[in-house]
């Protein structure tokens, strides 16, 4: 019996396991504490107020960014993004539209949308533009659309299976499944502002309204779980962290330049000047995620 | 050094911080808690969320888990009681619910006899068909892991070998 149990095939089996693995240890890098997080944690914080500092107090330049390298030590700083400096793929938005880098630096426009963000897995991507939520695959194919009027902050949460999407329209917040069917109003009164997917079973999304509350509710029954939620859950990350937990990237709009900091030994900093150029804007881009390894 | 200090050496190391131990722990494990949740949900996406689910509460877990004791049983025990409750849901809402939209991808057909006459018993009972034919479990630790008596264990075990031996 547990011979033939074990010969029974799996389909994607190894694909799972390597997907799974990368899921994993990105969850094991960002856990603390941990002795070895002790090490880079100061050097990275520093790292990221210097550059914010740089961005918001003085006037940008290749003087702040030396700093910078003296202080976690720069190998280079690239003139374009030839590529990424761990696995994944990044979703950019630009004055252009939406891109996706792979790991390799070549860069796809998926179309002229104004916001998006990844699927829980990396596969597809939902895409905003002004009266339309679309649900992309990578190559910029549209599985489906919707028409709505003035469509924003798109998030996509869920399991591999079993996925939600959730969107302001016109002051409303809606929700609908990942595959575009069973479109819904959630709540009327909200804020303008991100929702957020909560990590964990069931789809429970977190979001602002109107008075100033932050509420949790089970998008499936549409149960209240929390009236007022701390407004932390809404606080977007202070920098977007690559899918194995080991590097970060954040974006330094004042110098036209992304920076992508190593968190570990050996200590890196890579910089990427001419950022807007590079993405056909004239406005410097942002960055919607670094997701998932293929 | 047996396979037992093995893991307690890998837990300790993964506790330490070490992302070699939390990988040995992975490889060691991944194969048989993912052939588990996949045979008793018999949904090869659902498997892998389900096994990654329960690695991803390990690492939650980690600090607080005692290296006296094996970590395969633990790991298992969440694997298997998400896995039957997984099971028990899809019957309930006949597989209605939204999905990914690209999730069909990876489907695939089942086309194993064996496989098949698993998918005509109840989850409960294959649960306990897993737990004990591939993961070697004693009725009592079944029991145990389950939450059950063991004579529900084992009226499971003999119903559901009944039920096999009739279909292959």
């Amino acid at each position: 019996m547990k011979q033939s149990l074990e010969r029974i095939q799996i389909p994607d089996e190894h694909e799972a396991r390597e997907r799974s693995w990368a899921v994993v240890s990105a969850a094991f890098a960002e856990r603390e504490p941990q002795p070895r997080r002790r090490s880079w944690r100061p050097v990275a914080a520093v790292a990221l107020a210097v550059v914010v500092l740089a961005g918001l107090l003085s006037p940008p330049g290749r003087a702040v960014l030396d700093g910078i390298r003296q202080v976690v030590g720069v190998k280079e700083s690239a003139p374009a993004l030839f590529s990424l400096p761990a696995p994944g793929r990044l979703l950019v938005t630009a004055g252009s539209g939406v891109w996706i880098v792979d790991e390799n630096g070549s860069k796809r426009l998926l179309g002229d949308y104004r916001e998006a963000s990844w699927s829980p897995f990396g596969r597809f991507v939902v895409a905003a533009r002004a009266n339309e939520l679309a649900a992309l695959a990578a190559d910029g194919t549209v599985r489906w659309s919707l028409a709505r009027p003035d469509v924003r902050l798109p998030r996509w949460g869920g399991s591999r299976t079993d996925t939600r999407i959730a969107y302001l329209s016109r002051g409303q917040l809606r929700v609908v499944g990942g595959d575009g069917k069973g479109d819904r109003l959630l709540d009327a009164q909200i804020a303008e502002r991100a929702p957020v997917w909560l990590p964990g079973g069931g789809h429970r999304l977190a979001y602002a309204r109107r008075d100033g509350s932050v509420r949790v509710v089970d998008v499936d029954t549409g149960a209240v779980v929390d009236r007022d939620a701390p407004a932390r859950l809404l606080d977007p990350p202070a920098a977007t962290a690559s899918p194995n937990g080991r590097w970060t990237v954040v974006g330094w709009a004042d110098a036209d330049q992304l920076v992508f900091t190593r968190l570990g030994r050996p200590r890196q900093i890579r910089a990427v000047s001419d950022v807007s150029a590079q993405f056909r804007s004239r406005s410097f881009p942002r960055i919607e995620g670094w997701c998932c390894a293929p | 050094m047996g396979a037992g200090r093995d893991e307690r050496a890998f837990v300790r190391a993964a506790q330490r911080g070490s992302a070699s131990g939390i990988e040995a722990l992975f490889r060691l494990h991944w194969p048989r808690a993912h052939r588990a949740a996949y045979l008793v949900v018999h949904d090869a996406a659902a498997a892998e969320d389900i096994a990654q689910e329960a690695f991803l509460a390990a690492v939650r877990n980690l600090d607080h888990f005692d290296r006296g004791r094996p970590f395969g049983p633990w790991l298992h025990r969440i694997v298997v009681n998400r896995a039957i409750d997984w099971a028990r849901a899809r019957q309930l809402r006949g597989e209605t619910e939204l999905i990914d939209a690209g999730a069909a991808e990876l489907a695939a057909p089942i086309d194993d006899s064996l496989l098949a006459a698993l998918a005509a018993l109840p989850p409960d009972h294959r649960a306990v068909i897993v737990l004990r034919h591939l993961l070697e479990y004693t009725p009592g630790e079944i029991a145990e892991l389950l939450g059950l008596p063991r004579g529900t264990v084992n009226s499971r075990l003999r119903r559901g070998l009944d039920s096999l031996r009739e279909t292959v």
